[in-house]
């Protein structure tokens, strides 16, 4: 689980329950009990618990109170707490629906094999304008095959991304996979939650024979990474690193012209609209612009990044990334010093620029970068570590030998791999 | 696109009737309040830059906690995180203005989005903040008529209460 997010705000365990406990009209202007409960994640004990589950039950139905008893539950589910079960199968019966998912996510979280409990998350299949994707998938988490029939119902649902989940469920309990084909379909609908979702559900199904397609899915690469890597844990010895290690590495080297998109463009259009287009919060769109400024601006690019990156990108982790990639692909040589601090830049929503900067460098082809991407083999980023690696390979470095018995068992395969090439 | 227009329309054809009395009054009350929708909408997108920005800077000046250095709490991080996607949340927010319902946001910003978070581990914190920032600060007549008003706080409070 990718935790960099979990310390954004830097209040101490007593600070937090003391926020979540003072009273919604006692509260300075300054706080915030959502915080607080989203804070007390970072603290894994009987307190912290206690605390989260008082909140749970200020029942106050103001929007304030209201979203503080949804993220209590939500903690208790991230925090695994057993004894908050009873308090939390209580929440199923509440008239807010997002109350009722939070509270379905965290029983699955937390695990139980309680049949009233999971007869009562299995009953909200019936309940309408509930999320029945998550309803789903913690029912086939958890192994309640008497909700079998009553998933199957929504196999032919409206929405993609519940009827992916129910198609998978149903997969799972019957272990009949012949219908999964119809879920993998998903990875080039229009909508881009139905296509990064699907990933979740053939990651669920442990599906390792969707890995070429889900790599070549139109999302952005943080989502199709985490599938072929959990797929590939789940597999275990059953794939060879070998095996995943050309879809791995398209994912990681992440041209457009390596993906499926799934929109076009009636006519290309003129360069700062496809400059805006690197601004889009759906990737596959961003992945065609890239693609038709390369084909259609390959000249008058550069500097159109450079002014798009100072005004606006240098904020935007999303048109960051794509402008760090675009330089690779322009192999723009006047580039190199942003593409350095992009390299080493520590902010957490960066974090894929670096692995893109890592990328960019390599096609940029200038010697200087070497001692700056094996500065990167010493971080914990596993994606930053291999796409460095992949970079020094191309630079003529034989820095595997650093990361020769990586911790992370990519970094390690892929170091082993370039060993036994070069021997 | 999910409205109420075409909610009131699908669910008639499903059942192979016209449209009811309460069907009619309630496209009859979309479309009363389609001025001040229609409102809301222009003057929130002549103003999304200064909206977005005045929402994630007065946030960042309310919790002090945020300014504290480290690698997952600097300002700048707090910042750009929240520039991105409260931009694309209040256009999101527009589009529902402009629909006469919260199909935009429904269909865009919230199902599945929620699951996203909790999948990558990001946090809802910022957005819940500056959302709740914007919806306390909008003030009538100083920004948009009294019923404009209604309408956008409306959809803000929707957003955050769908987010958290």
């Amino acid at each position: 689980m990718d935790k960099r997010f979990f310390k954004l705000f830097n209040l101490t365990e007593d600070q937090a329950i003391a926020l979540l406990d003072t009273p919604q009209d006692q509260l300075s202007e300054d706080d915030s009990r959502y915080i607080a409960a989203s804070h007390l994640v970072n603290f894994p004990t009987e307190r912290s618990i206690q605390a989260l589950m008082r909140a749970v039950q200020q029942t106050d139905p103001a929007l304030d109170n209201r979203i503080v008893r949804r993220k209590s539950v939500e903690t208790l589910g991230w925090l695994e707490a057993p004894q908050a079960l009873p308090l939390i199968h209580t929440c199923l019966a509440d008239e807010d629906c997002y109350m009722v998912e939070n509270a379905v996510w965290a029983i699955g979280e937390i695990g139980t094999d309680d049949p009233d409990i999971l007869e009562d998350v299995a009953k909200l299949l019936d309940k309408p304008g509930q999320t029945h994707r998550v309803i789903i998938h913690t029912l086939a988490k958890l192994g309640y095959k008497p909700s079998l029939e009553r998933i199957r119902n929504f196999t032919e649902s409206t929405d993609p991304t519940t009827a992916s989940a129910a198609i998978t469920a149903v997969c799972r309990f019957t272990q009949d996979y012949s219908e999964m084909g119809k879920v993998v379909a998903m990875l080039q609908h229009p909508n881009v939650l139905a296509r990064r979702l699907s990933i979740q559900d053939l990651i669920d199904a442990h599906y390792d024979a969707a890995i070429p397609q889900i790599a070549r899915c139109p999302v952005s690469l943080v989502f199709r990474l985490r599938g072929i890597r959990l797929l590939a844990e789940a597999a275990g010895e059953a794939i060879a690193f070998e095996t995943i290690q050309p879809d791995l590495e398209r994912v990681l080297y992440d041209h457009p012209k390596d993906l499926d998109l799934v929109h076009r463009y009636e006519q290309p259009p003129a360069l700062p609209a496809l400059i805006r287009g690197l601004y889009e919060t759906d990737f596959g769109r961003c992945y065609l612009a890239v693609q038709t400024i390369l084909e259609n601006y390959a000249e008058e690019a550069p500097e159109a990044l450079f002014a798009t990156y100072a005004e606006e990108a240098v904020y935007d982790y999303g048109a960051h990334f794509h402008v760090v990639k675009l330089f690779g692909w322009l192999k723009h040589a006047p580039a190199y010093d942003l593409l350095i601090e992009a390299l080493h830049n520590t902010q957490p929503q960066f974090q894929k620029s670096r692995a893109g900067a890592a990328i960019a460098l390599g096609e940029l082809g200038d010697q200087r970068a070497i001692p700056e991407l094996k500065a990167c083999l010493e971080t914990k980023i596993w994606d930053l570590k291999y796409a460095a690696l992949m970079s020094l390979e191309k630079l003529g470095d034989r820095g595997y030998e650093q990361v020769i018995d990586d911790p992370d068992w990519l970094v390690r395969a892929k170091a082993k791999s370039q060993q036994r090439q070069l021997a | 696109m999910k409205s109420v227009v075409t909610t009131v329309i699908a669910s008639a054809d499903a059942a192979g009737r016209f449209p009811s009395t309460s069907d009619l009054e309630s496209v009859q009350g979309s479309i009363q309040r389609a001025t001040a929708r229609l409102e809301a909408a222009e003057k929130l997108a002549s103003n999304l830059d200064a909206v977005a920005s005045e929402a994630y800077n007065a946030c960042i000046k309310k919790y002090p906690y945020l300014n504290n250095a480290g690698e997952a709490n600097s300002t700048d991080t707090f910042k750009s995180k929240c520039a991105r996607d409260i931009k694309h949340y209040l256009r999101l927010i527009q589009y529902s203005l402009v629909v006469g319902g919260t199909g935009p946001l429904d269909e865009w910003g919230i199902a599945g989005q929620r699951e996203v978070y909790r999948a990558l581990g990001l946090p809802t914190a910022p957005y819940v903040e500056a959302l709740s920032f914007a919806r306390n600060r909008g003030c009538a007549p100083r920004d948009m008529s009294a019923q404009a008003l209604t309408e956008y706080n409306a959809l803000l409070d929707y957003a955050i209460n769908s987010l958290s």
